[in-house]
């Protein structure tokens, strides 16, 4: 399992790394915005997207779409972790195939719980 | 509107009115020349009363601007040659020296916490592990080779423990001492909300004096209204209590998302 974490501050990325690390996800790579973060997704052997919303260059909203767009990506669980909190942008993400939604400041009970809630509905699918 | 003028433009409207007085005058009896003449006065009048409010106005946006100083913390050398442009960018360094001790802080924090998880995890461990036969030992089931073993261990064991405790004890205080990143940012940020507040009062009011003298002069401004692009995202909301539209927090937000079949 190898997750993306995407995020433009680095103390961010790091908070998220380590709480993955203590759920047992020890893979992750890093991107500080979409436009970083595409190619690394498009390279392939990314399982998992985390991503915050508000980035200069590519936001994750915009990474989100370009993700659902791609016949190659398409099918990668995306947890957005982000200080948005506006019902218009939620239902959004929503509507753009968000598989999670996790508002900061957040708990790492919160994130485990969606992140185990995501894989609980992959499975189901399967 | 007119008694909220200012003592210089309720003059010039004084001016107005007289010179329109006499314009009449001048015209009822035929002195064309006469008549020009105050159209210029007032023209005049007009140009000078805008420019001496605009001036004042400078002036004190200029002052405010000087005044922002935090002696202690200058981050831009003030030779006292620098002009107001770079006084906002001094504003703007000490943002930017906020985010890069902020940032400096939490990777700090976040290397301390680093290196007492493993320290912490290995405690653990080993105290587990000796409880398992300790508890044999009261039960008086260790050979007396496992129990010269435990012995050893035990001791061992209070060696680390002790380290241990020193290393978590150190690292505890360097994350408290950290912390002092927010006394040394909130006086910046209060220097820098305190210039924002300054520089907002006298642009309203020079927009005010702008306003009246706009309606004097007979000058229209179309409003333009910019609207926000939604992906570009709003940041952490504040005041959160006061807006309908922004949710509280995670439990609303699995509310929303749950009832959009989520």
């Amino acid at each position: 399992m190898k997750i993306l974490i995407v995020d433009d501050f680095s103390t961010m990325r790091r908070i998220i790394k380590n709480l993955l690390r203590d759920l047992g996800f020890t893979n992750t790579v890093e991107a500080d915005d979409g436009t970083t973060a595409l190619p690394i997704l498009q390279a392939g052997s990314i399982d998992f997207l985390v991503t915050d919303w508000n980035m200069p260059g590519m936001t994750g909203i915009e990474l989100l779409r370009a993700v659902r767009a791609d016949e190659k990506l398409k099918s990668i669980p995306v947890l957005m972790v982000t200080a948005e909190a506006k019902r218009d942008q939620i239902i959004s993400a929503a509507q753009a195939g968000v598989n999670g939604y996790v508002v900061k400041p957040f708990t790492a009970v919160a994130l485990k719980e969606k992140i185990e809630k995501i894989f609980e509905r992959i499975d189901s699918v399967k | 509107m007119s008694n909220t003028l200012r003592p210089d433009l309720g003059e010039f409207e004084h001016l107005v009115k007289d010179g329109a007085v006499d314009l009449l005058a001048h015209i009822e009896s035929g002195d064309f020349s006469g008549a020009i003449k105050i159209i210029q006065e007032l023209s005049e009048a007009r140009h000078t009363s805008f420019y001496n409010e605009v001036g004042t106005l400078t002036r004190s946006l200029h002052d405010a601007i000087r005044d922002f100083q935090v002696d202690s913390l200058n981050l831009v050398e003030d030779d006292g040659t620098s002009d107001d442009a770079s006084r906002m960018t001094d504003a703007s360094d000490r943002l930017t020296y906020v985010i890069e001790m902020t940032n400096s802080a939490a990777n700090k924090t976040m290397d301390m916490v680093d290196s007492s998880v493993p320290v912490a995890s290995e405690l653990k461990a080993q105290a587990k592990s000796l409880r398992k036969d300790w508890g044999r030992l009261i039960q008086r089931d260790l050979t007396p080779q496992e129990f010269r073993n435990l012995y050893k261990r035990i001791d061992t064991f209070l060696e680390y423990a002790d380290d241990s405790a020193t290393t978590l004890h150190s690292n505890l205080n360097t994350i408290l001492l950290e912390q002092g990143y927010q006394d040394l940012t909130g006086q910046v940020i209060t220097r820098v909300n305190d210039l924002i507040r300054d520089v907002e009062e006298k642009l309203v009011h020079l927009v005010a004096v702008a306003g009246r003298v706009d309606s004097i002069s007979g000058i229209e401004h179309k409003e333009s209204e910019s609207e926000h692009d939604d992906t570009r995202g709003y940041g952490p909301a504040i005041n959160k209590q006061d807006s309908p539209e922004v949710l509280n927090n995670q439990d609303e937000v699995d509310d929303l998302l749950s009832s959009l079949g989520f």
